[in-house]
């Protein structure tokens, strides 16, 4: 199987994207308000005490501010609303006539769109960052930084076969706008965003590890920011993530060739 | 067009939107429950951080939820009455469908403004409201009439300053390619809005207190009910819905020269 036409389907994804490059701007500079909200809200929070669950001001923010910057480098955006934009309007039918598997091409042009989100959030992310090192607070182990890099390629996969099953699931039902914003309200709380995993009691934040959405960006993020207490615990999560990669992926195959199956092709 | 029939035609547009809604029945059940889980992640968001700390900015956790639950109710109103409207005309700018509005014969910020309304947004109104009764029994308090009028007041204008601030960055569309990621920049300043002042210092406070009102839309409605009516207060938010609306409508009305209607 050739891997050029991936690379054909990955330049065009950065051709498209860098159209919205104003827009991809404009809402990493919103992402710069949604911090200073964050570093507001902590603040009050932290007022008058040293740590709140073990972890000090500095750490806390630090891990708003990767959480932030890795959102526009792996988090997906619009990829359900996409592929179920092409399954409505018949352009899944090309897919079907040709030598593409459909799951990797939609995976290049996410590949693509990330790049160019994830490059554009760094311009206003650099333009802040003095104002933003004083408060961060980086692990010092190597071993966190290692386990970090699989695990940020393995977020990425969770997050695109999340959106492509939810855009799979235009097959069965006219609109999937509430499933997906209902799931993001799930991921935004079980993915750390609203705020660090670790604040939840005991049991349930044992629960959420074993949930997709913590390995969709809460993981690396701890990972990144000293959150996670020793590299058994970072292999135990990253054998968690690496089942969940595939398991989704079982999930998105069963779901296209069952789909097909309902899927009418029609027009010339 | 006089006042009857616009309020005739919004009235039209809102008997559309319910038999719409009822033809889409579990669509409606689905958004209902997303529109709820959202609330709850907001309060989920006080109840975590209150188990690690007692005060945020001298607010007690019933204060704030008081604070959270006056935040959610605006957001409740503007979602049922205006979110899906002004969301789909930054779509329609884009794909050049804004020429159906521009050609009937009402005023075209009022067209775009009610075509639809979300019964998903109003049927969680009685739950943000549930919440802010619940966070005033817990506070003890007990308002006059005259509070709970003024307090419904400030709901108005706060729904006002919301519907300007996002018809604003919507406007942001006929001078970009798409609105695409543009609301988040409403999504963004609305956090403020669960934010105590107190907890304002500095630029923050300049910007986020004076210059928009994104603290006030919902710092002085609870302040009413946790501590009366203060004059000062009262204009001020009534003054920055009436000078926000109209920044708004200008920018709305300046982007629309720009609109060159659809291509075919």
């Amino acid at each position: 199987m050739s891997f050029a036409k991936y690379r054909h389907s990955f330049l065009i994804g950065l051709q498209s994207n860098l159209v919205y490059r104003w827009n991809f701007a404009v809402r990493a500079s919103f992402s710069l308000v949604h911090l200073a909200y964050v570093f507001i809200l902590w603040g009050a929070a932290f007022a008058g005490k040293d740590s709140v669950a073990g972890f000090d001001l500095r750490q806390t923010l630090t891990y708003f501010i990767v959480m932030l910057v890795l959102q526009f480098f792996i988090s997906a955006m619009n990829e359900d609303y996409e592929v179920s934009e092409e399954i409505r309007n018949g352009l899944i039918n090309q897919f079907l006539l040709k030598p593409i598997n459909y799951f990797a091409y939609r995976f290049s042009i996410f590949a693509a769109a990330r790049l160019v989100s994830g490059t554009l959030a760094l311009l206003p992310i650099l333009i802040a960052s003095p104002l933003l090192l004083p408060f961060m607070s980086l692990p010092q182990e190597s071993w966190t930084y290692v386990a970090a890099i699989p695990a940020l390629i393995m977020s990425a996969c969770i997050q695109f076969t999340l959106a492509y099953c939810f855009g799979m699931l235009t097959f069965w039902f006219l609109e999937i706008q509430s499933f997906v914003i209902l799931s993001l309200a799930i991921e935004t709380v079980f993915g750390g965003q609203v705020f660090p995993l670790d604040l939840l009691p005991r049991w349930l934040y044992e629960i959420s590890s074993y949930l997709p959405y913590y390995y969709q960006m809460y993981f690396p993020a701890a990972l990144l920011t000293g959150r996670i207490p020793g590299p058994d615990e970072a292999i135990r999560g990253l054998c968690i993530q690496f089942f969940w990669v595939f398991a989704l992926y079982g999930v998105a195959q069963l779901l296209w060739v069952r789909g097909l199956r309902r899927h009418t092709a029609v027009g010339g | 067009m006089s006042f009857a029939q616009y309020v005739r035609i919004w009235l039209a547009c809102a008997r559309y939107s319910v038999v719409r809604t009822m033809m889409f029945r579990g669509d409606f059940i689905m958004w209902s429950m997303v529109e709820l889980f959202w609330m709850a992640v907001n309060l989920g968001l006080i109840g975590v951080i209150y188990q690690h700390t007692d005060s945020i900015a001298g607010w007690n956790q019933w204060e704030m939820t008081l604070l959270v639950g006056t935040s959610l109710l605006i957001q409740r109103l503007l979602m049922g009455f205006f979110w899906t409207n002004l969301f789909e005309l930054g779509r329609n700018v884009r794909s050049g469908a804004l020429d159906f509005f521009v050609a009937q014969p009402g005023r075209l910020l009022f067209m775009v403004s009610t075509r639809k309304l979300d019964l998903d947004g109003f049927i969680n109104v009685p739950i943000a409201i549930g919440v802010i009764v619940y966070a005033c029994r817990q506070l003890g308090l007990d308002p006059s009439f005259a509070q709970i009028a003024i307090y419904a007041l400030f709901i108005l204008c706060g729904l006002g300053i919301h519907y300007a601030t996002l018809l604003f960055f919507i406007s942001l569309v006929f001078w970009l390619q798409s609105a695409k990621g543009i609301e988040g920049g409403y999504f963004g300043l609305n956090e403020f809005s669960r934010l105590p002042r107190e907890a304002m210092r500095g630029v923050a406070s300049v910007v986020f207190v004076y210059t928009l009102p994104v603290v006030i839309v919902t710092n002085v409605p609870s302040r009413t009910l946790l501590h009366g009516i203060q004059l000062g207060d009262t204009l001020w938010l009534i003054g920055a819905a009436a000078l926000w609306l109209t920044i708004a409508i200008t920018v709305f009305h300046r982007g629309l020269r720009r609109y060159t209607s659809a291509s075919s």
